[in-house]
């Protein structure tokens, strides 16, 4: 464009003008159309950037995934890990908060004053020291139990454990490992439908005093934010910085956290391109009533000189002016509609992500770009049949 | 001559008409996929999402408090109780019985196992006490009924990857833990000799068909035919713990209340939802001396997210039916402007504003249906891929879907052309025919 002399831009910049004000409900029509495509495109694509990190959360509901054990021994004297070794984990990934708890597993028996036989179960000294009361599956925020001002310490008891100790909130349980012994009394209970419900849980510290094994712990679970492939990595780092310990990926959350992200990007995808071929086949459609109506001017412009390749300018020009303010428009309303769906899918407003703007203007003009396409066939019209009237 | 108009200006001009016709029925077949996929693969993506495994564990009711710590338990041999396998196939006899997708039975004991693979090595040809996980595979389970249900670890534990293949019940094979094999360097195609608790017996030699890998103690483990584990055992016919995968509702507070706190009319109404608790209550009923435990982190998680899947596809559902309004609407709107000269002849021939509305209108509704049919059925094999492709299920056509998609179509159409209709109703015959 650099070539034409200046009035001739002004005159190119002009006739476009005219070309998309002649008729205004037209306009008004196909920009509908595709502001319509851009919307749904732009909202989609930015729900499925928002929904991997939301799911990602999500996922951390499930806890732990990545184990830290120590190397398998002989099975009558369990191994364990020094209490530093949490110094040389990591706690960050994916720019996200890695969150650790170590804990300490040892067989003891406890007797209380309704049971009259002692139970032998196995103690879990965990810190931090926090539970959720889920009694008859009756849900509560997360209580933290810190070790209070009391000589004991509180203690809580998997469902299946109560039963057997016939305990109460606020029983006083004796505990003994080995020769060493000492009490606590029961804060709360718990019902996961797993190894918790026949297992009591206490403070790291004072199970590690209970047990005589100060400074070691049996295993560290950690919550590892990111995608299935970022949690596999982090795990593969942690064992080659940590030789003398296993390092074991929970694979049974990730695995199923890949498969659901991938079928609902499957599914985005699938719409935003259904979405866009129809807009694409609106917009054509217009077009093709354009084309017939501008047979008369392209005959005009052909006969006072416009080469065939300016003429194809004019509209190009014109369906790349449509597509960006359909696309500018459309766009923009569809970030702001997926922060709004985002908040009734997932609870939290979806964050905008900048890159989905220009995406969806360009998916937008490249779908108005190529609708124009019956606009093409006016280049080979020829003046002298059009002025001879025929159609 | 009120048809002829009409047939005349889909004869006239076919092509045009033809993108107008292509873009309602793409707009329609968006429409069709989008509202098939959403009522009834909604329904199957629970199935689907059951990749996370297990939901319920049941265990006997006097077994004593298992002391696990790592994969090893530390009671005193024979310390734990055993149900009976020959009840399983009572399992398909709860109300719930279509919800039961998957349930493998396992009993674990230890024994001696011996490699000759781990003799050329450095290390030791025997290996010390490994835990031996008996199990079912491809079990085929006979039911009350004469069906057949097959079923095993493979479904209930979807996440464990296995190099090689599983073993087959009938033949002498086992697979060892992904840590075994790297300790005693046994390859798939080794043999391995077990020796169970009872003395004087003769090992049995297993040969190794793959190599398990789950992130858990089944790591360190061998795994068996469950006949093999009970002979090992000596539990003959029992099993010590049973894995469920049920499909379930997303627990509600209703579901959460104590079933014993119910009148009869509530009681009935919580048994006759598929909660993952009500499920548990019914499998307690058929297997006695039972205990059936919900795996909560699993339930939980699981209806967290299967709700959250849900909604999503129904916004989707939302925006794809909102964009294909407004595409179409605004396509027809396009064609009714396009038709300026057109009104204005029959106008200054002497038609009536609401007659040449009815024209104009005749003709969209019958676009509408004919666009709206093919747009139907084209919707009809999108949902099939979308739903094969993404959900791993085809949605079944549904007479609703199509009726649902007509009506849309006649609306949008119509709606699309009110609007230049009613400028239409006004226009003046001579400034049109003047060309102006």
């Amino acid at each position: 464009m650099a070539a034409l002399p200046n009035h001739n831009r002004a005159m190119f910049w002009r006739i476009v003008r005219r070309l998309l004000f002649a008729h205004r409900a037209r306009l008004f029509v196909i920009l509908l159309a595709l502001g319509a495509g851009a919307a749904v495109t732009g909202a989609l694509l930015n729900l499925q950037a928002d929904a991997k990190r939301r799911l990602t959360s999500e996922f951390r509901r499930f806890g732990p995934n990545v184990l830290v054990l120590p190397m398998a021994s002989a099975a009558e004297n369990p191994a364990m890990l020094p209490e530093s070794i949490l110094r040389s984990i990591p706690l960050e990934n994916a720019n996200s908060k890695v969150e650790a708890a170590s804990s300490l597993y040892t067989v003891v028996r406890i007797s209380s004053a309704p049971s009259k036989s002692p139970v032998t179960a196995v103690l879990v000294g965990k810190t931090p020291f926090a539970f959720v009361r889920a009694l008859d599956g009756a849900r509560a925020a997360p209580r933290d139990v810190a070790p209070d001002s009391r000589d004991e310490y509180p203690c809580v008891v998997g469902e299946r454990l109560r039963q057997r100790l016939q305990a109460r909130e606020g029983t006083q349980l004796r505990l003994s490992a080995g020769e060493s012994a000492g009490s606590c009394w029961v804060a709360g209970f718990q019902q996961r439908g797993g190894p918790e419900d026949d297992r009591i849980a206490m403070d790291l510290r004072a199970a590690q005093n209970l047990a005589g094994l100060p400074g070691l712990i049996s295993a560290v679970e950690l919550t590892v934010p990111g995608t299935p492939k970022q949690i596999e990595e982090y795990a593969a780092y942690l064992q080659r910085i940590l030789p003398q310990a296993e390092v074991r990926p929970l694979r049974q959350f990730t695995e199923a956290q890949g498969k659901i992200y991938s079928r609902i990007a499957g599914l985005l995808d699938f719409t935003v391109a259904l979405v866009l071929l129809l807009t694409s086949l609106c917009v054509m459609a217009a077009m093709a009533n354009v084309a017939a109506e501008r047979r008369n001017d392209v005959g005009l412009m052909k006969a006072i000189g416009g080469a065939k390749r300016r003429v194809l300018r004019l509209f190009l020009a014109e369906a790349a002016l449509l597509g960006a303010a359909g696309g500018v428009i459309g766009a923009a309303a569809g970030i702001a509609l997926s922060m709004y769906l985002g908040k009734a899918v997932f609870g939290l407003a979806a964050r905008p992500r900048l890159i989905v703007y220009p995406e969806s203007v360009a998916l937008t003009m490249m779908v108005a770009i190529l609708s124009a396409f019956p606009l093409r066939r006016l280049a080979n019209v020829r003046p002298a049949s059009v002025f001879r009237g025929e159609s | 001559m009120f048809f002829r108009l009409v047939s005349d200006s889909f004869t006239r001009r076919p092509r045009r008409k033809l993108l107008t016709g292509a873009a309602l029925a793409l707009g329609m077949a968006v429409a069709t996929a989008a509202l098939s996929v959403s009522l009834d693969v909604g329904d199957k993506l629970a199935r689907e999402f059951r990749a996370l495994g297990a939901n319920l564990v049941v265990t006997p009711q006097d077994d004593s408090l298992p002391l696990e710590i790592g994969g090893a338990d530390y009671r005193a041999a024979n310390a734990a109780a055993y149900l009976p396998e020959s009840d399983l196939p009572r399992m398909k006899t709860v109300f719930w019985r279509n919800n039961i997708l998957a349930f493998a039975p396992v009993l674990e004991t230890s024994a001696q196992a011996w490699s000759p693979a781990s003799k050329t090595g450095s290390s030791p040809g025997v290996a010390a006490q490994v835990s031996v996980i008996g199990t079912w595979v491809r079990h085929e389970v006979a039911l009350a009924d004469g069906g057949k249900f097959v079923t095993g670890i493979a479904k209930t534990n979807p996440w464990w990857q296995i190099q090689g293949r599983w073993f087959s019940e009938d033949a002498n094979e086992c697979v060892v833990g992904v840590n075994f094999a790297r300790r005693n360097r046994v390859k798939p195609g080794d043999l391995v000799f077990l020796h169970g608790r009872e003395k004087g017996k003769q090992g049995v030699a297993q040969r190794v068909t793959g190599i398990l890998s789950t992130g858990g103690p089944e790591d360190d483990a061998i795994m068996v035919p469950l006949s093999l584990a009970q002979a090992l055992a000596g539990k003959a016919g029992e099993y010590h713990k049973l894995y469920v995968s049920a499909l379930t509702k997303p627990e509600d507070d209703f579901a959460r209340r104590d079933p014993k706190t119910m009148n009869a009319d509530e009681f009935e109404r919580w048994s006759c939802s598929p909660y993952v608790s009500s499920i548990a209550y019914s499998i307690q009923q058929v297997l006695p001396g039972s205990e059936v435990r919900v795996i909560r982190r699993v339930a939980e998680g699981e209806g967290a997210i299967l709700t959250r899947v849900r909604i999503l596809l129904w916004l989707v559902t939302v925006a794809a039916l909102l964009a294909a309004a407004l595409a179409v609407g605004a396509s027809s709107a396009a064609s009714v402007l396009e038709r300026r000269t057109e009104i204005g002849v029959m106008k200054a021939l002497g038609a009536g504003s609401a007659k040449v509305g009815l024209l104009l209108a005749a003709e969209q509704l019958l676009l509408a249906f004919v666009g709206g049919g093919v747009g139907y059925s084209l919707g009809l094999i999108l949902a099939r891929i979308l739903g094969e492709r993404v959900f791993g299920a085809a949605p079944e056509p549904s007479f609703l879907v199509l009726v649902a998609v007509l009506a849309l179509a006649a609306c949008v159409t119509l709606l699309g052309s009110a609007l230049p209709l009613r400028r239409a109703a006004q226009y003046e015959p001579a400034p049109i025919l003047r060309g102006e």
